[in-house]
Formats: C-alpha cells, sequence, structure tokens
C-alpha cells in the first residue's frame, strides 16, 4: 500500500510543490537573517569603530594619562562595551576591564576578529555564582606618541555579542525546525491526498476488473461529490451503459436470426429432402415455394442487420439540420398515390417546427415504415394523418395517425418488440421488424418512440405512433 | 457489351455470367483481384462487375488503381456492406453504382445495361429533348408532348419519366426510380412505384393506341417503341 502511495502522480505533484515551497521558505528565511542578524553586526562594528576615532581624538589632543583616566570610566559602564589600554613603552596595561588580549589579537592586525573571554557569572542579587564564557568581537588600534617613537599605545576596543550570537543560533535552529516541518508535513498531506485519490481510483479499477471477469451490468459507485473524478466515473458509467447495451443488443440479434431464420431454413430443408423423392410436378412447386422462402429471408436479414448498424451507431456520422417538415412532405409525395389506391386519403398537417439533427434517410426510412404499417393494419379506415409539430422542451413530434382499429394499450409496449405481431396480423406478410426498426431509429437520434390513441389528438379514432426528437442545441 | 465480372464466389459468379450471356453480352470472369486487375488492363471492356471483397486485391483498391492509370469504364460494386459510409467509400474509388448483396438478378442486369448506356452517351453533348416513338420530352422548357398532344405532369411525374426516357429501351427497376428519381436508399414495403407509374402510364399511354412504358414481370420498367 505504502509502495504504491508513493508511486502516485498526486503524490508527486505534491513532492514537487513542497519542494518549490520549501525553496521559498529558505529565500524568506535568508532575507529575514541577513536584515536582522546582518544589520545588527553592522551597528556594533559600527560602535566599535566610533569608540576608536573618540579615544584616538582624546589620545591626540589629551594625551595618555587622560586616554587611561577616559578608558577607565568607559569600562566602569556596565553595558557591553569592553576596553584595554597597554602602554608604551612598558607594555603594561594601563587601564580596562579585560584581564588579558585575547590570543586573537596578535594574529588580527588592524582588522575585527571574534573572541571568547571569561567573566564572573553574576546571579540577581549581584553575587559571583562561577564562570560564564562569553563571546565578544573587537579591533585594535595603535597610538604613537610621537611621530617617530618607536613602540605605540595599544587601544582595545571590543563588544560583547553573546545575547546577539545566543538569538542568532536560536533563529537558525528555529528556522531548520520550520524547514523540516514543511516538507515533512508536505509529505504526509501528499500521503493523505494520494490515498483519498487512490481510494476513488480504485473504485474505478474495481469495477473494471468485475467488468473485465465478466459482471458487465457493474457500475463504478458515485460518491455524489460533484468533482472531476465523480464527472468521469459518470461519463465512464455511461460508456459502460451503451456497451452493455450493444453486448445485449447483439445478442438479441443472434437470438432473433436464430429464431427467425432456422424455421424457414428447416422447413426449406425437409421440403428440398422431400421433392428429390417426388415428380417433376413436385418438383418445381418446391423450388417456388424455397425461392419465396430464400426472399423472405432476405427480407427479414436485411431488416436486422439494418437495425443492428443503426443500434451500434452507424450513420451518426451523418447527422445535421434538417427539417421535419420536408422529410414528410417528400415522404406524403412519395406515398399519396398508393395511400389513395388503398383507400386511404393521405394527409398533412403541421406546424412551423425548428429543425432537428439528424439523418434524412434514416428518418425517411421511419417514416415510410411508419405508412407501410398503417397501410397494412389500419383496416376499414380511411385517413392516414402525418403530423409534424412543436413538442414541450423544445421536441419536435412526428406522428403518424390513422383511424383504424389502433393497438390495444396493453399490447402497446411488446410490439415495439421486434417480431412481435398482433394476432390478428397474422396474415398479412411483414417481418414484425418494421416497428424495432423505427424504434431504433428513433434512439439512434436520442429520441423516444411512444404508441397512442389518435383520438387524443383531434377526430381520429385508432394508431398514434409519435417520435419525438430533442431539441436540437441538446443533441 | 463486354463485362468484366470479377468475383470468388464461383457459383455466384456462373450464376452472374450466364444471366448476362443470356442478355447478349460478353462476359469474361475473374475470381480474385490480382487476376482481376491485369484482366481489366488487358481486355476492352465497356463495364466492370466487382464484388468488394476479393482476395489478394479488394476491388475498391482494384478500381482505384484502374482509375490512377486513366480507365474510366464505368463499374458497379456488388458488395454485403451496404450502409451509407460504404457506399460513399465505393463511390469514391470511383465506383459508377453500388448493388448491395444479395440482390435479385434482373436488378443487376438492369443497372450494368445502365451503366454501359451511360458509357456510350457521355462524351456526346447533354441531351435535352428524349423521343420513344411519338413520345417527346424537353429538359429544359419541362414539356411532354405525345403525337403532337401536350401533357401536363406533376415535377416529380415528369422526373420519373425523364429518367425512363433516358434509360429507354433499357430494365429500369423500381429501386433504381427509389434511388434515382426519390433519392431514397431503402425498399417500401408497399408497392409505391408501382402506383406512381400506373399514375403516369395513364397520362402518357391511356389515350393513345400503343403502350410505350411496358411492366417487365420480376424485374421493373421499360418505356420502349413496340415491336
Amino acid at each position: 500500500m505504502m509502495l504504491r502511495l508513493l508511486r502516485t502522480t498526486t503524490f508527486s505533484f505534491t513532492i514537487i510543490y513542497v519542494f518549490v515551497f520549501a525553496i521559498a521558505v529558505a529565500l524568506l528565511g535568508l532575507l529575514f537573517y541577513q536584515n536582522t542578524f546582518g544589520l545588527m553586526s553592522k551597528q556594533t562594528d559600527g560602535i566599535v569603530d566610533q569608540e576608536l576615532v573618540v579615544l584616538s581624538e582624546v589620545f591626540s589632543d589629551e594625551g595618555a594619562g587622560v586616554l587611561r583616566r577616559v578608558i577607565r570610566e568607559r569600562a566602569a559602564w556596565r553595558d557591553d562595551g569592553l576596553y584595554m589600554l597597554i602602554g608604551a613603552p612598558s607594555g603594561a596595561v594601563l587601564s580596562g576591564n579585560l584581564s588579558a588580549l585575547p590570543p586573537e589579537a596578535l594574529s588580527a592586525g588592524e582588522g575585527f576578529f571574534n573572541f571568547t573571554f571569561e567573566r564572573p557569572r553574576v546571579d540577581a542579587a549581584g553575587r559571583e555564582v562561577g564562570v560564564e564564557t562569553r563571546e565578544a568581537r573587537g579591533k585594535i588600534r595603535r597610538f604613537k606618541p610621537t611621530p617617530d617613537a618607536e613602540t605605540s599605545f595599544l587601544v582595545f576596543v571590543a563588544r560583547d555579542i553573546s545575547t546577539r550570537e545566543a538569538l542568532r543560533k536560536r533563529s537558525q535552529a528555529l528556522m531548520a525546525r520550520i524547514g523540516a516541518a514543511t516538507i515533512g508535513l508536505g509529505i504526509i498531506i501528499g500521503l493523505v491526498f494520494s490515498r483519498a485519490l487512490l481510494r476513488r481510483v480504485d473504485s474505478v479499477n474495481r469495477t473494471a476488473r468485475a467488468i473485465r471477469d465478466g459482471n458487465l451490468s457493474k457500475r463504478i459507485a458515485l460518491t455524489g461529490a460533484g468533482d472531476e473524478i465523480e464527472n468521469l466515473a459518470i461519463n465512464l458509467n455511461a460508456m459502460l451503459d451503451q456497451i452493455e447495451r450493444l453486448m445485449n443488443g447483439m445478442k438479441e440479434v443472434s437470438d432473433n436470426i436464430a429464431h427467425d431464420l432456422r424455421s424457414p431454413l428447416n422447413r426449406i430443408r425437409g421440403r428440398l429432402t422431400e421433392a428429390l423423392k417426388s415428380g417433376p410436378n413436385e418438383k418445381e412447386q418446391a423450388l417456388r415455394s424455397t425461392l419465396e422462402d430464400a426472399e423472405n429471408m432476405i427480407t427479414t436479414f436485411n431488416a436486422l442487420l439494418t437495425i443492428a448498424r443503426i443500434e451500434s451507431g452507424e450513420g451518426a456520422g451523418s447527422m445535421e439540420a434538417v427539417d421535419l417538415v420536408a422529410i414528410a412532405e417528400e415522404m406524403v409525395e412519395l406515398y399519396e398515390p398508393a395511400a389513395q389506391d388503398a383507400g386511404f386519403i393521405l394527409q398533412l398537417k403541421t406546424a412551423p417546427a425548428p429543425p432537428v439533427r439528424g439523418a434524412r434517410s434514416l428518418i425517411s426510412q421511419a417514416l415510410a415504415n411508419l405508412l407501410d404499417n398503417a397501410l397494412k393494419y389500419a383496416v376499414g379506415g380511411t385517413t392516414i394523418r402525418i403530423d409534424v409539430r412543436k413538442g414541450s422542451e423544445g421536441r419536435v413530434l412526428l406522428s403518424v395517425l390513422d383511424d383504424g382499429p389502433g393497438v390495444p394499450e396493453e399490447e402497446r409496449d411488446s410490439v415495439l418488440k421486434r417480431f412481435v405481431r398482433l394476432e390478428q396480423s397474422r396474415s398479412t406478410p411483414g417481418s414484425g421488424l418494421g416497428l424495432s426498426l423505427v424504434s431504433a431509429i428513433a434512439r439512434a437520434h436520442r429520441g423516444s418512440i411512444a404508441l397512442g390513441d389518435s383520438s387524443a389528438g383531434g377526430d381520429m379514432r385508432g394508431l398514434k405512433v409519435t417520435i419525438a426528437f430533442p431539441a436540437f442545441d441538446k443533441a | 457489351m463486354r463485362i468484366l465480372v470479377v468475383e470468388d464466389d464461383s457459383e455466384a459468379a456462373a450464376h452472374v455470367s450466364k444471366g448476362l450471356r443470356e442478355a447478349g453480352h460478353v462476359v469474361d470472369h475473374a475470381l480474385d483481384g490480382e487476376v482481376g486487375l491485369n484482366m481489366a488492363g488487358s481486355g476492352d471492356y465497356d463495364a466492370y462487375v466487382i464484388d468488394r471483397m476479393l482476395p489478394k486485391l479488394d476491388g475498391v483498391s482494384l478500381l482505384s488503381r484502374r482509375r490512377a492509370g486513366g480507365d474510366e469504364t464505368p463499374a458497379l460494386f456488388l458488395s454485403a456492406l451496404g450502409e451509407v459510409d460504404d457506399r460513399v467509400k465505393g463511390f469514391k474509388a470511383g465506383g459508377d453504382d453500388y448493388l448491395v448483396k444479395p440482390y435479385a438478378f434482373p436488378e443487376l442486369l438492369a443497372r450494368v445495361e445502365a451503366l454501359g448506356r451511360r458509357r456510350s452517351q457521355a462524351p456526346a453533348s447533354v441531351t435535352t429533348r428524349y423521343v420513344v416513338g411519338d413520345l417527346e420530352i424537353d429538359v429544359i422548357t419541362r414539356t411532354v408532348r405525345r403525337a403532337g398532344r401536350k401533357i401536363d405532369l406533376q415535377p416529380r411525374e415528369f422526373r420519373l419519366l425523364e429518367y425512363l426516357m433516358r434509360h429507354a429501351g433499357q430494365v429500369v427497376t423500381r429501386t433504381m426510380l427509389l434511388e434515382n428519381v426519390w433519392e431514397y436508399h431503402f425498399d417500401p414495403q408497399t408497392n409505391v412505384i408501382d402506383v406512381h407509374i400506373s399514375r403516369l402510364r395513364a397520362k402518357i399511354d391511356k389515350d393513345f393506341g400503343t403502350a410505350l412504358l411496358k411492366t417487365i414481370r420480376g424485374a421493373g420498367y421499360t418505356i420502349a417503341e413496340s415491336d
């Protein structure tokens, strides 16, 4: 688990982020450090330099005696100042508050140097309690009593910087701790994020594995978070729905082929076997019947293939803005004479409707199938009507109405299924696939098909089949 | 007409060849795409009938190569793939017509003969008048006359007659009419075309002695002078 967490994208991103953040913090710390401790250092050095200038003026104006007194006075002040005056040519310590010249002074020359010294530790009551080592920084200056003198007075001025140094060390430690905490916290947050994300990705993976193992109905559990992963899950689920639909469609097609083609094939085999044993007249009769069977099978087979292709999304590429009214007008023009011959009046009733996204060839075919059905099954009727109008929510409705016997309400769902034909229509030819084709075309347009009573729409009593096309921009 | 049939199903090919020969054509047959390509290169054919799925070289590639070489012989694709995309691919490769298996032989015959006719007419300037017997139509003025008498037709009836006249003497199937006059690529179960034809027939034949528009049983229609 740990190893997987470290390998996640989230963790890598978090580590990169923490790294960049740590660099930013370090830069900020450096800036802060230089602006405080750097400045303080400079100030200390400035004070030492100033003191030396003052002492040098005292020496040149007033002489060594006054300098000795001034240094004694200054050394007596209880502040951070440290002083020492060594006389010339005697080399004796004349005044000051340092007991000995630090060894670093010998090699330092004219520049600043750091050194340590010891002084009594004093408690709150002013009593001495042991010795403490302090840190200091200072400079040595040599004053010649006369321009040609061989030896010089030696003035040593320094400042006790122990307090500042302690503060500096503490700041450094603090910054190191902040840095460590930043990185540590970043890693922890990275792990937590990775784990949260990994859990959700794992749920997708589990679903994918289950589906690979054959459980096609499994779906990714939705958390309701509404974020991008949720969106991904929703889309994947929709894709799985489509795949499942296609798989089922495929299975249905093979079932249907088995159902509808096996029996005529059996019939043909039986008939031909019989015919081989019989006379020429029977043989010819058998051949004729076989030809007829073959033609019916071709029709059924073509219808099945067309349905399967439409359902698999073929033809979706040729979808464009089409005018249902124009399509209906063309279809009325094609069917009008045939309808009239069959004793029907074919009407077209249209209301202005926006274009829909569709394929002219498919919609025409659906309409042709509905008209074929009406001509075939609206026995005793006199009127067939195509109706195009606007529906609710921007949908456009295309209906075919007739005044035939209609379809009983309880059978309306089942006639949309393949091969279902109502009992009373068994005698008329047809594959029983007409309405399933229409239904497949409606679905290919993301629309729906509904069977209803044509009396609800006006003055007719009979069947009303309506295809509802979704509004153009939604398609 | 000399016709080259490229089809790998030898029984189907024999059936097609026999039918075409009976209709008076000379037929050569190739069993795979490469042989078909060689034969097309060596013989002077009036039409090709090419199956789309062939061993060695598929039908679309075969025709593309012939077209690239400047061969303009009209070609008809036979295919088990019948959707719009497949048709478009066939036409893009230079096919002139497309017939989906399984088909009825008269449909194939009618289409092949229509292709051959197209070729023999093509180089001439666009015909605007067609005459069959005493029936004549003018495509520009959209007028129809029979024995000098003007006949009024609906626009669709005119297009139907125009298509028949352009293929005068040839058999035109219901599917060809549906595809070329109405531009639909499906077969209605109702005999819609027959009714349109009988309406047209009532206008151009009924009041005149001889019938020019004839029904060919099991195949389609033809418009021709009586023989």
